[in-house]
């Protein structure tokens, strides 16, 4: 819907992309899981594939890998046509969810499987495994098995194993679901930082928006096999192209109104303007909104529900009309936790030209 | 289960209820006494008389033991005897082909199980299985109606002119190896099959990714891991093949001797238990050391799994 989020305008390649993606569909049966996917991954781009389970993503990633065929549309690496390369001479390294770590080879020869299937010499193979070991901070660790590895010594020996065949594209298939919590954000931030400095192309797929806001140069939000927008992780969550990703990324505020004179108003009596015509869905997020004690104004509430989240609070304001529950988050102030459950406030939005407007 | 037992007051629970409570739940060794006594009964005193017939001089009268007395003659005798020599050579060297060509052919088949669709893994199921629900001697005979004289095998080479005489394949080593390899691949397949899909489909996928071909990934992931597959099935049928009766009974017509036809005329028409008992222990003693040289291969080639908890 809405305009082409993933034509080229949305590129940010200068020079002809690496990875093209142009129109691939693929089905199951008489399910679609892939509809239409056009993508471009610029030379040294992160792009995460965001979506909820089933939505495609990880379809999308098996057909770059080549581990299924593309029913329509092409993959082009480097210009060149992926459909009749086989997936053992692709250019491409995977990262799978769960390793995928050969439990019978040590840590060096899981590193250098790539180089011994490629007949690369000993000698340099071993140069070669011993550099992508440094790289991920695992020296030292050659003569381990897999299985006496802790978690995220497992998840750099599976990147180690794709680094060293020197793949144009790296995907990552939810690399971090099997690590905690803890480690996850740690190794988001240095996974990020190695691929940079590597210059490396890649594709991540996460269904985790906060891995994706971390991860990416560019994200793209898919929803039932379509990429509903590809954009910087800035602009996705300020300017939302779909009500889908507003409400997938992020939390956020909907209420239905009224296009006149190609203004829309809002509930706190401003109006923002829009070239959309009829009724209309407006979204806020929550940060957008002020509360502030009872005053004049058209838009009064009652505080539902508050929860300090780190430092911030977030309120749940019941509002007059009481269709709505509104969410609301204000830096949360040393002295007092502001305003209790039950207080009377009064609503308003900072900066209307934050506010989108989508067809309802 | 017995919990239970506990509710009763121990001042008013008799003997037997204890030891119920005991054997049921108790610490120990106590589970285990029920197995004890039954093995005892039906395994460890059988043996120790088979053994004691096979190392002492006995003297009967009126089918009875009249005195019995300590030697190593029968032993002896048999160690000696090039019969005892030619026989269990050969019931070894049948027994390791069949193990052999058993891996041969049903390796392929666990491979496209590995490989294969939800129809393909279904039949391959059904096919291996269904042979192990009718008896193995139902299987044995239903090779002479395929290798006889006028079997199918002959008639069809016969009727498409390769051959002018029916070949004579019953009665013979071939048929005997024939009916061996068949009746025992299903027990070769399932240990693989078990093995094989414990393994992460994705490790096949990731060594796709990493360059390998479909030979390489065989070579380099699906085979080293199913070696403990190879080993339990090379176990399950060597022991079942080197001890085997029926089939060399059957489709070696009665002149195929190997241990166990030779264990079975030595005891039920000679008589001489004595002789029968120092084969059964000779066949019993070889066929464990083939079974721990098994053992010690498969151990060599996972060592990989030892380490885990390191």
């Amino acid at each position: 819907m809405m305009q082409g989020p993933t034509g080229p305008a949305t590129s940010v390649a200068t020079t002809s992309p690496v990875l093209r993606i142009g129109g691939v569909g693929k089905r199951f049966g008489t399910f679609t899981v892939l509809d239409d996917c056009s993508l471009d991954v610029a030379e040294g781009e992160i792009v995460t594939l965001l979506g909820p389970s089933g939505c495609g993503k990880t379809t999308l990633l098996r057909c770059i890998a080549g581990f299924w065929d593309a029913d329509s549309g092409s993959i082009t690496i480097d210009g060149q046509d992926m459909a009749r390369v086989p997936v053992n001479r692709r250019p491409v390294g995977v990262v799978f969810q769960s390793y995928a770590l050969f439990p019978h080879l040590t840590v060096a020869r899981n590193v250098g499987y790539a180089l011994r299937m490629q007949g690369v010499p000993r000698a340099e193979a071993a140069r070669r495994v011993a550099a992508a070991l440094e790289t991920v901070s695992l020296t030292g660790f050659e003569d381990r098995y897999p299985a006496q590895l802790s978690g995220g010594q497992q998840q750099r020996v599976a990147i180690a194993r794709v680094l060293v065949m020197e793949p144009r594209v790296l995907l990552l298939d939810e690399p971090f679901n099997a690590l905690d919590a803890k480690l996850r954000g740690t190794m988001q931030v240095e996974l990020r930082q190695l691929i940079k400095s590597l210059g490396l192309t890649s594709i991540f797929v996460t269904h985790d928006q906060e891995e994706a806001l971390t991860m990416s140069d560019r994200i793209a939000v898919m929803r039932a096999g379509r990429i509903e927008q590809a954009a910087p992780p800035d602009e996705i969550f300020d300017r939302p192209a779909t009500a889908y990703v507003a409400d997938f990324i992020g939390s956020s505020n909907f209420w239905p109104s009224l296009v006149a004179d190609g203004r829309v108003s809002l509930p706190d009596g401003q109006s923002v303007a829009t070239g959309l015509r009829g009724a209309v869905r407006v979204m806020a997020r929550p940060h957008n909104l002020q509360i502030a004690p009872p005053a004049a104004g058209p838009w009064q509430g009652r505080v539902a529900f508050q929860r300090s989240v780190g430092p911030l609070v977030e309120y749940h304001v019941e509002t007059e009309g009481g269709d709505a529950m509104v969410k609301v988050v204000a830096m949360r102030r040393a002295q007092d936790r502001g305003f209790a459950d039950g207080t009377a406030v009064s609503l308003r939005i900072v900066d209307p030209a934050l506010c989108a407007v989508y067809p309802a | 289960m017995a919990e239970a037992s506990y509710t009763a007051p121990l001042a008013t629970r008799g003997l037997g209820e204890r030891l119920v409570d005991a054997l049921l739940s108790g610490r120990g060794i106590w589970p285990a006494v029920p197995a004890i006594i039954v093995l005892t009964v039906v395994a460890v005193i059988p043996f120790v008389i088979l053994l004691s017939l096979g190392f002492s001089d006995m003297e009967v009268s009126r089918g009875a033991i009249v005195s019995q007395t300590f030697s190593l003659q029968h032993l002896t005798n048999a160690l000696t005897d090039p019969l005892y020599w030619t026989t269990f050579q050969r019931s070894m060297t049948l027994a390791l082909t069949t193990t052999a060509l058993c891996i041969f052919f049903g390796y392929p088949v666990a491979y496209l199980f590995l490989i294969g669709g939800r129809w393909t893994r279904r039949l391959i199921l059904v096919l291996t299985i269904a042979p192990l629900l009718t008896s193995g001697i139902v299987r044995t005979y239903a090779w002479l109606v395929i290798l006889g004289g006028r079997g199918v095998v002959n008639s069809t080479l016969m009727s498409l002119g390769l051959i002018d005489q029916p070949l004579r394949i019953m009665n013979t080593h071939w048929a005997v190896l024939i009916g061996m390899v068949q009746i025992h691949l299903p027990v070769m397949i399932l240990p693989l099959i078990a093995v094989m899909s414990r393994h992460d489909g994705r490790l096949v996928e990731a060594s796709a990714n990493l360059g390998a071909s479909r030979l390489g990934t065989l070579r380099t992931v699906i085979l080293p891991l199913s070696v403990p597959g190879i080993g339990t099935g090379a176990a399950l049928v060597f022991t079942l093949s080197y001890t085997t009766f029926v089939v060399p009974q059957l489709l070696g017509g009665g002149n195929y001797l190997n241990a166990a036809t030779m264990i079975y005329e030595q005891v039920v028409y000679s008589l001489e238990w004595s002789k029968g008992s120092v084969s059964s222990m000779i066949l019993m003693v070889t066929c464990l050391i083939v079974l721990v040289a098994i053992a010690l291969v498969t151990n060599h080639f996972t060592r990989w799994t030892k380490g885990r908890d390191a």
